[in-house]
């Protein structure tokens, strides 16, 4: 049984406006900066020195399992390549995860103009595929004047598995998941960044079953086992070891608590090698979808258990 | 016999001194900088937080060819057609930093641009001030 929702429901007017709102922060700010320039033409020697983004808060689009704030400049193509083991706890049996079952995911991603990225990618497990927007509304200033920089992360994904008799997903859009997020981010110094990401996952279709109780008509009442919405945030941090080195920590907390079935938290680390156009993360974590909606709603591995899997994230940039 | 055996040796030889020639590696042509750009002042000061920042650049972006100290022996330079060149020598130290500023955002053949790769132009100026470092 299955309990369903209309595809714009609140909470997507909730993400529209708040990316409306980051898109006119950004706006306010580049009338700012167009002040700044004119009054520079009039008067170049009193004129205020433009404020400049802090560079490299982190180093790549990917936070282990999160994305991080970065949006890379203009004409920037990227293609990531992401593998997430079995568990751990499977022992020699599974050579700890790495002959377990494997979920992989390649991706691809564009920036069409300057703060804004878009991407498309394919996660091997229910063949799910991802459209996803990025968008950096604020970036944090040398001097200051802006503390934080704030990006927007929007993605939708379908599962695509065969589903001839319909009886997996009686509508298209039961195959529909939704996950907006914002990225909250500061550099401190040289060494550390951190960054917070509430999110908000938005699922349109849930199981159901039948509580017992009826209407007035006497139709069953149909319950759902989990709420189409959920709430979660992220904690990240970057420490940079040395000049191609970072050693990355990520927290994931859910905030909804469901009826039942509820998702366990994130806990994961990793070491970042960077060069001009590649990166490398090499990560042990909980999470295994990928995806990141279906990480939030329905991640089961419980870190308290032993449930920690080994993953991977390549990626290669070119800058055109 | 002898003869026959001199003249395979000097067919070998002939070989190897053609091949070295044709693979060998170019020294760099000429690269003219405009006027404007080579006398461009460096904007940000060679102080310490600078030459962190050139140095940890210089790490990420520019060692696997230039090698760790600027010699021109990073893993890659073997790879490539032009000689990355020796950033300790005059060739390079006599050049302005408007002109190196020039030559690491604009590139050339084998030398990518690094203008969209460091979106941050202080960045590359500590570049530059980092490379003064080699200097002998």
């Amino acid at each position: 049984m299955k309990a369903h929702t209309t595809l714009y429901n609140r909470s997507h007017k909730a993400a529209l406006v708040l990316f409306c709102l980051l898109g006119c922060l950004n706006f306010l700010n580049a009338q700012d900066s167009t002040a700044v320039k004119e009054e520079a033409t009039e008067a170049a020697a009193a004129a205020p020195k433009k404020s400049k983004p802090v560079p490299n808060t982190f180093e790549n689009i990917w936070l282990l399992d999160n994305q991080s704030v970065m949006v890379p400049t203009k004409g920037s193509f990227q293609l990531d390549f992401m593998h997430r083991f079995g568990t751990i706890d499977g022992g020699y049996q599974s050579l700890f995860g790495l002959f377990g079952g494997i979920n992989i995911r390649i991706g691809a991603d564009y920036v069409p103009r300057e703060d804004l990225m878009v991407g498309l990618s394919l996660t091997e497990y229910n063949l799910t595929w991802e459209g996803y927007v990025k968008y950096a509304g604020l970036k944090q200033t040398k001097d200051n004047k802006i503390p934080v920089s704030v990006t927007y992360y929007g993605n939708m994904s379908v599962d695509t598995r065969s589903d001839p008799t319909g009886g997996l997903y009686p509508h298209g859009t039961d195959r529909l998941m939704f996950f907006n997020q914002i990225i909250i981010a500061r550099k401190f110094g040289d060494r550390f960044s951190i960054q917070v990401a509430p999110s908000l996952t938005h699922v349109n279709v849930v199981q159901g079953y039948y509580p017992g109780d009826t209407t007035a008509d006497g139709k069953s009442v149909l319950g759902k086992e989990m709420k189409h919405d959920h709430f979660a945030i992220a904690v990240s941090g970057k420490v940079k070891l040395n000049n191609t080195l970072n050693l990355l920590l990520n927290y994931d907390q859910p905030l909804t608590k469901h009826l039942t079935n509820n998702p366990n938290p994130n806990l994961s680390a990793g070491l970042e090698i960077n060069t001009t156009g590649h990166t490398f993360q090499v990560l042990v974590g909980n999470y295994r979808y990928i995806t990141p909606s279906r990480n939030n709603y329905y991640n089961n591995n419980d870190y308290k258990d032993g449930q920690w899997l080994i993953g991977f994230n390549m990626t290669r940039l070119w800058n055109w | 016999m002898k003869t026959k055996t001199l003249s395979v040796l000097l067919l070998m030889t002939t070989f190897i001194v053609v091949v070295s020639f044709t693979f060998s590696k170019q020294q760099p042509k000429p690269w003219p900088v405009p006027d404007k750009n080579a006398k461009m002042a460096n904007p940000i000061k060679a102080d310490a937080s600078s030459i962190n920042t050139g140095k940890a650049s210089w790490a990420k972006n520019c060692a696997s060819c230039h090698g760790k100290m600027g010699k021109g022996d990073g893993s890659k330079a073997a790879k490539l057609t032009t000689h990355p060149g020796d950033f300790s020598a005059a060739a390079t130290q006599s050049q302005s930093d408007g002109a190196l500023f020039y030559k690491i955002s604009e590139g050339r053949d084998d030398m990518p641009g690094f203008k969209k790769k460091i979106s941050d132009e202080d960045e590359i100026w500590s570049l530059v001030n980092y490379i003064r470092t080699f200097k002998k």
